[in-house]
């Protein structure tokens, strides 16, 4: 069996608000490996968005220790975790964030630039065949739909072929009928491709298609399964 | 994909505001270049116009002695004269190498003149020379040639009625070779002018001097029209060693003459270069002030952009993009932006030099007949460089800060 892509062991997040102290994450257990679909759901507040951060290496734990591709990243340099993500993970917004004065085309390969790597022959064909935008690569932003600029921002996050997909929210900004074929997208990358995915989300019908399900609440996670203990 | 092409769709986005900034920075090195141009121009400018007099030293009434340099160079009269015979005395200087003497008088030109037509009165320049002396000290006048041109030549001295025209002064009159010249002057001590007819025997061609706009007489002629026989308006000469020690002793022997004075035409070279030199200081502070008003435009319309765009600062992060690729890709919009501003402001500066020229020109007036603006391609190249390095300084805070966003406080931020 291939060794776990991310293992957070006691992984806290706390934030200070003014005099008070916020615990985004608090002492939560994860470990994800490749070929899993995990959706992250909960309540808004609950710490998804948090958690995907911090497993994802874009913000630094306060607390516990994290492994992403088997480096400790505890106590790291913003530049050091830079490194780390570079390439490992694909990012995916509920915003989506594509710069809009640059086509499909462009937006996909943007990240190849900051990666210093060329563009393999046919890997932009590979991309938006996948994503299901070849007849859009050189349309702008504003000429897609919501469902399509999500499709280019999948597109983006895969062309550094990663070993994660991250998605925060992938689907908050669609109909349900775009929903449901971007979340048909990533399961079949993950099928196709060996990714893995993290994907928070407050649809819970989304969530069940995913391989497994993290419960989060008030910075913990939970099993729903589990009986209700009276105090 | 391409840094250049990505920082220039990113300034491409906001199409006002870039157009806006670039507009200044181009304001400010048109000003800089056209400033530049001057500091290189107006120094050869007074040297060419001062070398085209053909004289190293000049003799005349004693007066302000830049007043009557400027006088000469701006094509103008004195309103003293010195006796003749000074002219002669000067000859006998052990260190006079050449001599010339010049009576300069404005006559009034009844007829023919363009201005005649809207009414207003129109006047030619006089000056009474000597020919062959005159020639000696400019070598370079030559007459015009081609239909209504040909067999231009100088009047003999003791010619009455034939006169030389500069190049300007016959293309204004619309006088040709042969053709007659009226002139009306009010002799020294009479009220009522007196009208004579000169005929063209020669047109010179352009000079670039004041000699253009003159209308060139017998010198005995001169004299006697203005009815100041035996009166000279200057004596232009040149020394056989033309150094400070030679002036010095040749001043020394002719300032005590008590109605003479002897100036040196690199004083006065020296004092023109000066007078303008505060002008420069004046200008150059404008520039000053353009070019720190451009600094700020840039600032502010690169920090606009980078407040504006720290979400997306912060996707870039999570992307892969380190800080120093931000902090690059700042640093290129500016420099694309400061750039195509200063080539711009550069074109405006060569194709206005005429233009900036002649407003320096108006503004100075010197009587310098020679470009005051020269714009050579090292100009453009320090000041176009200057503009993008203050461009990239003023970048230096908006590009730190867009570095230094972390991406999830950055996309948090803006969501």
């Amino acid at each position: 069996m291939d060794a776990p892509l991310i293992i957070g062991r006691g992984l806290c997040r706390y934030y200070r608000r003014g005099i008070e102290t916020v615990r985004a994450l608090d002492g939560v257990d994860v470990t994800i490996g490749a070929g899993e679909s995990v959706a992250v759901v909960g309540p808004s507040g609950s710490g998804k968005t948090t958690l995907l951060n911090v497993l994802a290496g874009l913000d630094a734990p306060t607390g516990g220790d994290l492994w992403i591709g088997g480096r400790p990243v505890r106590g790291l340099s913003e530049g050091a975790l830079t490194a780390i993500r570079r390439g490992f993970f694909g990012y995916v917004f509920q915003h989506f964030h594509l710069l809009p004065t640059l086509t499909v085309a462009e937006n996909v390969v943007l990240p190849l630039l900051f990666l210093r790597r060329p563009l393999v022959p046919n890997e932009l064909q590979r991309v938006l065949d996948a994503v299901g935008l070849a007849d859009r690569a050189h349309h702008l932003p504003r000429e897609l739909s919501g469902g399509q600029m999500q499709r280019v921002a999948i597109g983006r996050a895969l062309i550094v072929r990663p070993r994660v997909l991250v998605a925060d929210e992938p689907t908050g900004n669609l109909d349900s009928a775009n929903a449901e074929a971007i979340l048909s997208l990533f399961l079949d990358l993950v099928a196709r491709e060996g990714l893995a995915l993290l994907l928070s989300t407050h649809n819970r019908d989304l969530a069940a298609r995913c391989t497994r399900i993290l419960h989060l609440k008030d910075g913990r996670l939970w099993d729903p399964q589990a009986p209700v203990t009276k105090t | 994909m391409t840094w250049i092409r990505l920082a220039w769709n990113n300034l491409a986005r906001r199409p006002v505001r870039t157009s806006l900034t670039a507009v200044g920075v181009g304001l400010a090195t048109a000003v800089a270049v056209s400033l530049g141009g001057f500091n290189l121009g107006f120094r050869s400018a007074i040297a060419r116009s001062i070398e085209q007099l053909g004289f190293q030293v000049m003799v005349m009434a004693k007066g302000c002695p830049y007043e009557a340099a400027t006088l000469m160079l701006k094509g103008g009269t004195g309103l003293l004269y010195l006796p003749e015979s000074a002219h002669e005395q000067i000859r006998t200087d052990p260190d006079i190498e050449a001599i010339t003497p010049v009576f300069l008088g404005v006559a009034e030109k009844p007829a023919g003149g363009m201005d005649e037509e809207l009414g207003a009165p129109a006047f030619a320049l006089i000056a009474g020379i000597e020919p062959e002396s005159y020639r000696t000290m400019k070598p370079w006048l030559r007459f015009q040639s081609g239909p209504g041109y040909d067999g231009g030549r100088w009047f003999s001295p003791e010619s009455t009625d034939e006169a030389v025209m500069g190049f300007e002064a016959a293309q204004y009159e619309q006088r040709k070779v042969g053709d007659l010249l009226y002139l009306s002057v009010v002799p020294h001590g009479r009220s009522e002018p007196e009208l004579h007819t000169f005929r063209i025997v020669g047109v010179l061609e352009r000079t670039g001097s004041q000699d253009d706009g003159t209308v060139f007489l017998p010198l005995r002629t001169a004299q006697r029209i203005f009815g100041r026989e035996g009166q000279l308006t200057i004596v232009g000469g040149t020394l056989r060693q033309f150094n400070a020690i030679r002036m010095r002793e040749f001043e020394g022997r002719w300032m005590s003459i008590p109605e003479v004075q002897v100036v040196s035409l690199e004083q006065v070279k020296g004092a023109l270069v000066s007078l303008v030199g505060t002008a420069q200081t004046m200008v150059a502070a404008v520039a000053v002030i353009a070019v720190i008003v451009a600094m700020i435009g840039v600032l502010n319309a690169i920090l606009m952009s980078v407040y504006e765009r720290t979400a997306e600062f912060g996707i870039l992060k999570a992307i892969g993009a380190e800080r120093r690729q931000i902090f690059r890709l700042v640093c290129l919009e500016t420099l694309l932006l400061a750039l195509s501003g200063a080539v711009g402001g550069s074109v405006v500066a060569v194709a206005g030099v005429r233009l900036t020229d002649a407003a320096l020109r108006r503004l100075l007036n010197l009587g310098v007949s020679q470009p005051m603006v020269l714009i050579t391609p090292r100009l453009l190249a320090v000041s176009i460089l200057g503009a993008v390095a203050l461009g990239l300084l003023a970048a230096l805070w908006p590009a730190a800060r867009a570095a230094s966003l972390r991406p999830v406080e950055a996309i948090r931020g803006q969501e």
